[in-house]
């Protein structure tokens, strides 16, 4: 069965300063869509305009010219803005500016307030937001309190608790450490295939993409390069213009291939590449 | 220094003082410190603080972030009462350093700075176990509720009260930029801990700048956020939690009013002279 599109961004156009006489365009010609359920990675290095895309997506920018639409409304109707809103949250690089209020579960709480739900409701929902993204034990806790990471799932909780059918993410892990950062992704990775959420995540770090339905890779407010992760890892003189670094493993296997060892294409894992070389060994 | 700022904290709780109705909270204090104010005599006073050592007691508390928000204060509180010393002139002369001009340390003096000491005490005991038991989000409700009158008058209430939870959240994080900003500025020379007084306000431009640049930016930041949680005039939020009386409030209003209605009548009553506790300010 053909799943739908949930966003989609046609011939978007985006200038930051519409009346200068030569704008800067943050996005050129921009065409993509997501579908229900899918795990989608944008990469870019910065000012690639990969950020401009989070905003467009749930209408808090809309585009100078061309289309985002939102399970098939237009950004651009202020009547659906409210819906669009509900339906596409979005989490902030730095979770220190997205928590609004002092206490974990007041702050979860604070998405559904606004949509002015029951009481109840509101209770039942932020304690399944913080049971999904782990943090129920912290409910009472001080935000400030907390590590960036703890922080950083705290935002994501009070995202899910709006229910949303998407969830960008933009540069999520980048302030955290290690720890942070796989905990972070972990979620992530958590409620798109337990709970079906459709994920956008923007990022430039590119080992984390290796998990990824499809990558879209972003480089002067372009879209470089399209396809799924191992077809996008194989483009790379590519990606090396457009600024990114390849994984580990990726650059070793590429190295291998440059002194003449018949190495496959495209190599993502650890594991992955120990499965090509160890059939290599067994070939030779 | 700046880590021992302890005002606006919460120490989440259980205990009694924690559960009563925030909005009751908010009117005991305001009876408390008038009631405070009123008191002419020692006894009376000594009664008040008798009540607010009790309250934080019952509040559970520890000593000793009672005494960090305290020492905050110190200076002040022995500001005032050296300026009561030195400028009242009322009672006994006790001692008189200079022989020429009128300067004395009076009876009066004397009596009226452990006066105040003992009444500054009294109020910072109670305004900051406020704080201390009541989580900011639920105190900017109660000032909420208890000012929505004003909104017959316009007064963007709601508004108010979002500024006042968002300022609260963001204090212990500026409190940490702040530690940072100073560090690096002292990282590249800049003298905040010597050189004259002059000099060192002059330092403290290169700790503000920053610190003004960057709350900016998180303003900015964390309204973006906002805006994406459906956040748009609050007029019609509902609430996670709601507040109600119960019959703790009304146990507590009992004894408060109780408690301050003796302090006051025992400052205009000639009994607190029976008992040797001269009524000191006229």
């Amino acid at each position: 069965m053909e799943q739908k599109d949930l966003i989609s961004f046609q011939n978007v156009y985006y200038a930051y300063e519409e009346e200068a006489e030569e704008p800067a365009y943050a996005l050129k010609n921009v065409t993509f869509s997501v579908k229900e359920g899918e795990f989608l990675f944008i990469l870019g290095h910065n000012g690639s305009g990969k950020s401009t895309v989070a905003k467009l997506a749930n209408g808090l920018l809309l585009p100078t010219s061309g289309v985002v639409t939102v399970d098939g409304a237009d950004t651009k109707d202020e009547n659906a803005q409210m819906d669009v809103r509900k339906k596409v949250g979005v989490v902030f690089q730095n979770p220190d500016n997205q928590i609004v209020a002092s206490i974990v579960e007041e702050d979860v709480a604070f998405g559904p307030e606004n949509l002015c739900l029951p009481r109840e409701e509101i209770r039942a929902r932020v304690d399944e937001a913080l049971r999904s993204v782990d943090m129920t034990e912290k409910r009472h806790a001080e935000t400030y309190r907390l590590s960036g990471g703890q922080k950083q799932r705290v935002a994501i909780a009070g995202v899910i608790a709006m229910r949303p059918k998407c969830i960008v993410f933009d540069e999520p892990t980048a302030m955290l450490d290690p720890k942070g950062r796989r905990a972070v992704l972990h979620t992530i990775r958590d409620l798109n295939t337990r709970f079906g959420i459709t994920v956008i995540l923007i990022t430039h770090f590119m080992e984390e993409a290796a998990q990824a339905d499809r990558i879209l890779v972003l480089n002067d407010a372009e879209i470089a390069l399209e396809g799924r992760p191992r077809e996008v890892f194989s483009e790379y003189e590519l990606l090396l213009s457009c600024g990114l670094e390849l994984p580990d493993t990726a650059k070793l296997g590429k190295a291998l291939q440059e002194s003449g060892v018949p190495f496959p294409d495209g190599i993502l894992s650890p594991d992955e590449f120990l499965e090509a070389y160890m059939r290599l060994r067994k070939d030779h | 220094m700046i880590k021992d700022i302890t005002i606006g904290q919460f120490f989440p709780g259980n205990s009694f003082v924690h559960k009563l109705d925030p909005r009751a909270k908010i009117l005991f204090l305001i009876v408390y410190i008038v009631a405070l104010f009123l008191c002419r005599s020692f006894f009376s006073l000594l009664l008040m603080l008798a009540f607010s050592l009790f309250t934080v007691i019952l509040s559970r508390i520890s000593p000793k972030m009672i005494w960090k928000s305290m020492k905050a204060i110190l200076v002040i509180v022995v500001f005032t009462a050296v300026l009561q010393i030195v400028y009242n002139d009322k009672g006994d002369i006790l001692w008189k350093p200079f022989a020429s001009g009128s300067f004395a340390v009076t009876t009066g003096g004397v009596y009226g700075a452990v006066f105040l000491i003992v009444r500054i005490i009294a109020l910072i005991l109670l305004t900051s176990l406020l704080t201390y038991t009541t989580s900011a989000t639920l105190l900017t409700d109660a000032i909420e509720k208890l000012l929505s009158p004003l909104k017959l008058l316009h007064v963007p209430v709601h508004s108010l009260a979002m500024m006042m939870t968002i300022a609260l959240r963001f204090i212990p994080t500026l409190l940490r930029e702040i530690d940072i900003i100073m560090s690096a500025q002292k990282a590249r020379g800049a003298m905040l801990d010597n050189g004259s007084m002059g000099q060192r306000i002059k330092a403290l431009v290169s700790v503000f700048v920053p610190l003004l640049v960057s709350s900016f930016r998180r303003a900015s930041e964390l309204a973006t956020a906002m805006e994406c949680r459906c956040y748009t005039d609050g007029a019609n939020r509902t609430r996670l939690r709601v507040m109600r009386f119960s019959w703790r409030d009304a146990a507590a209003a009992v004894v408060l009013i109780a408690v301050s209605f003796a302090a006051v009548f025992l400052s205009f009553c000639p009994i607190s002279t029976i008992l040797l506790f001269q009524p000191v300010i006229s």
